[in-house]
C-alpha cells in the first residue's frame, strides 16, 4: 500500500472509479430497500440477466452495448408482467423462466461471435477500473433520473410496498406505480452493469437493504443505513481492489456480506424496540 | 327504506381465478345502513368486498356505487370508500409508524407528488385519535398488538374521509376482549360519521346485536334483513346445515353453526 489516497485520486479512473460506484452504491441500495421491502430482489436478477443478452447482442450485431442492454432489461420487465397476466403465474415462476431463457439467450449470441471477446466479461464479473468518461456519463445522468422519479412517487411507492391491494383500494394507481417501479429496477440494474456485472448487482440491489432492514426502525433509517452501507462498501472495495489488486465487484460484495453478517450477530438495541 | 341506495347491486355473478364466486346477486344498500355479510368459508364475502371497491368487475349483471358503475370507477371514487383488508400474518419488520399508516388513507386525496399538508394531518390526527391511538403515533406499526393495528387501520380508513367502510374479518386473529371493544369502537364510528358500513365476518355473534341488516351469501344470496328475522332455524339450514342452534341471547338470537375458519 504505497500510494497514498490523494495520489490515487490524481488518477483520472480511479475518480471515475469512484464517482461510478458513489452513484451505484447509492441508486442500488435505495432501490435495493423497496425492492427487498416487496420482495422484488429476483426481478433484478432477472433483468441483470437480460441486460446481459442485450449487450452479448450488442457485440454480435456491432451496436451500442448499453442501449441494448437498456431495451433487453426494460423489455424483460414488460414480457415478465404480461405473462404474469395471461399465464397466470406466479411471479417467480414467470421471472424464473426469463431469469434463464435470457442467459440462454446470451450464451447464443456468444456463440455465434467470431473470435474471443474479453470485454464481455466485463459485463459478467464487472471492472469499475475501466469505466470510461462516457460510461460515468451515462451513470450520472440515469441515476439522476431514477432518483427523481424515486422521490417524486416516493410515498406511493411506501405504501405500495406496505399493502399493494390497499394502496389501490384507496384510490392509488397502485398497478401502474409498481410498473413503473419495476422499469427504475430495471435501469438501475443496467447502470451497475459494467461497474460490478450482471451476476453480482444483485448482491448490491440486496445486501444493503437486507442489512440496513435489521437496524432500522422507521423507512428513512432503513433508506440512510442501506445508502451508507451501499456506498462506503462501494468505496472501500474500489480501495481495496486497487491497492490489492483483487476484483472490484467480488471486493465490493464481499464487504457488504461482511456488514450483512454483522448487522445479523450486532441486533439492534432492545429498548428501541417498541418505540419507532 | 327512504333514502335511494348508495349501493345496488342486480343479477351480479363475480368470479375469481376463473370460478363463479359469487351468483345473481342483487342487493340494495341505503347511505347510513350497517350490514353484516355472513356466510361459510368461501361463500364469496371477501369477492363481494372486491366487487364494492371495482377490483373485479362483474362478469354478468351490474353493480353501482355512488351512482357510479363499478366498470367505470375512478381512483376518486375510491378514495370515498374506506377498506380494512383481511389482515393476514403481515411482515412486523416493515419500517412503517402507526402514523404513517394512518397518513395513507390521505394519499388517494393528496394525489401523486405532492406532500401531506397541515390540514391532512389534522385529518390524521383526528382519526388516530377517534380510535384511540393518538398515543402510538410514533410506535412502528409491526410491534402494536393485532388489536392496536386493527384500530391504526381503521383510522387510516376514516383519514380518507370515506362515506361507505367496508371491513374483512376485522376481528380475525385477536383476543375476544379486543374483538368485544374494536365491534363497540366500529358501531361508534359508524353512529358518529353517519357511514354506512359492509362488514363481513363469519362471527354471527359478534355482529348481530350492532348491525341494522345481515346479509347471508353462499355464492347466492340466501337472505337479507335484520338479525332477528335471518337468525333463524329456516333461514341459516340450507347455508349451514341443520346442525345450526339458535337460542335467545341478549338482544338478538344466539347462533351456534359448524363453521371451521381457516388462516
Amino acid at each position: 500500500m504505497t500510494h497514498t489516497i490523494i495520489e490515487i485520486l490524481s488518477y483520472g479512473f480511479m475518480q471515475r472509479a469512484f464517482l461510478a460506484s458513489f452513484f451505484i452504491g447509492l441508486v442500488c441500495s435505495l432501490i435495493g430497500v423497496f425492492a427487498v421491502l416487496k420482495g422484488l430482489t429476483f426481478v433484478g436478477a432477472g433483468t441483470a440477466h437480460a441486460a446481459f443478452a442485450g449487450v452479448a447482442l450488442a457485440y454480435l450485431i456491432g451496436s451500442d452495448p448499453f442501449l441494448m442492454a437498456v431495451l433487453f432489461g426494460l423489455g424483460t420487465v414488460w414480457i415478465t408482467g404480461l405473462v404474469q397476466e395471461k399465464g397466470r403465474m406466479k411471479p417467480d415462476v414467470s421471472i424464473g423462466i426469463f431469469y434463464t431463457a435470457t442467459m440462454a439467450l446470451a450464451i447464443l449470441f456468444i456463440g455465434l461471435m467470431k473470435g474471443y471477446r474479453p470485454e464481455l466479461y466485463g459485463y459478467l464479473f464487472g471492472s469499475i477500473l475501466s469505466v470510461t468518461t462516457a460510461d460515468l456519463r451515462m451513470i450520472l445522468l440515469l441515476s439522476a433520473a431514477i432518483l427523481t422519479v424515486f422521490f417524486l412517487f416516493f410515498k406511493e411507492f411506501h405504501f405500495i410496498a406496505f399493502d399493494q391491494d390497499m394502496a389501490e383500494a384507496s384510490g392509488i394507481p397502485a398497478r401502474r406505480l409498481s410498473l413503473v417501479f419495476l422499469y427504475l429496477l430495471a435501469l438501475t440494474v443496467v447502470i451497475s452493469l459494467k461497474a460490478v456485472g450482471s451476476i453480482l448487482v444483485f448482491a448490491l440491489l440486496v445486501i444493503p437493504a437486507a442489512a440496513a432492514r435489521q437496524w432500522a426502525h422507521t423507512m428513512r433509517e432503513m433508506m440512510f443505513y442501506s445508502a451508507g452501507i451501499g456506498v462506503s462498501s462501494s468505496w472501500l472495495g474500489v480501495l481495496l481492489s486497487y491497492w490489492l489488486d483483487i476484483p472490484s465487484g467480488a471486493t465490493i460484495v464481499l464487504l457488504m456480506t461482511v456488514v450483512l453478517l454483522l448487522s445479523i450477530f450486532i441486533p439492534r438495541r432492545r429498548e428501541e424496540k417498541q418505540k419507532a | 327504506m327512504a333514502q335511494s341506495p348508495i349501493i345496488q347491486i342486480k343479477n351480479a355473478s363475480f368470479a375469481f381465478n376463473g370460478k363463479l364466486a359469487l351468483e345473481d346477486i342483487s342487493l340494495d344498500i341505503a347511505e347510513g345502513e350497517f350490514v353484516g355479510v355472513i356466510g361459510p368459508n368461501g361463500s364469496g364475502k371477501t369477492t363481494l368486498l372486491k366487487g364494492l371497491l371495482g377490483l373485479i368487475v362483474p362478469v354478468k349483471g351490474t353493480l353501482q356505487i355512488f351512482d357510479c358503475a363499478c366498470e367505470d370507477m375512478r381512483c376518486h371514487h375510491r378514495a370515498r370508500i374506506g377498506y380494512l383488508p383481511q389482515m393476514e400474518g403481515s411482515d412486523d419488520q416493515f419500517p412503517i409508524t402507526a402514523w404513517e399508516v394512518a397518513m395513507m388513507g390521505r394519499y388517494g386525496a393528496i394525489g401523486l407528488l405532492k406532500r401531506p399538508s397541515s390540514e391532512d394531518r389534522k385529518i390524521v390526527e383526528e382519526a388516530l385519535e377517534a380510535v384511540g391511538m393518538a398515543d402510538f403515533r410514533s410506535y412502528a406499526f409491526g410491534q402494536l398488538s393485532g388489536g392496536q393495528q386493527q384500530r391504526v387501520l381503521i383510522a387510516r380508513a376514516l383519514a380518507q374521509k370515506p362515506q361507505v367502510l367496508l371491513m374483512d374479518e376485522p376481528t380475525t386473529g385477536i383476543d375476544a376482549e379486543a374483538q368485544h371493544r374494536l365491534i363497540q369502537l366500529v358501531r361508534r364510528l359508524h353512529q358518529q360519521y353517519h357511514l354506512t358500513i359492509v362488514l363481513v365476518t363469519h362471527d354471527i355473534n359478534l355482529i348481530s346485536p350492532i348491525v341494522d341488516t345481515i346479509v347471508l351469501l353462499k355464492t347466492r344470496l340466501y337472505g337479507k334483513g335484520p338479525p332477528a328475522e335471518i337468525l333463524t332455524q329456516a333461514i341459516l339450514a340450507p347455508v349451514y346445515g341443520q346442525e345450526v342452534i339458535i337460542t335467545e341471547g341478549e338482544r338478538t338470537p344466539y347462533t351456534i353453526v359448524h363453521d371451521t375458519h381457516h388462516h
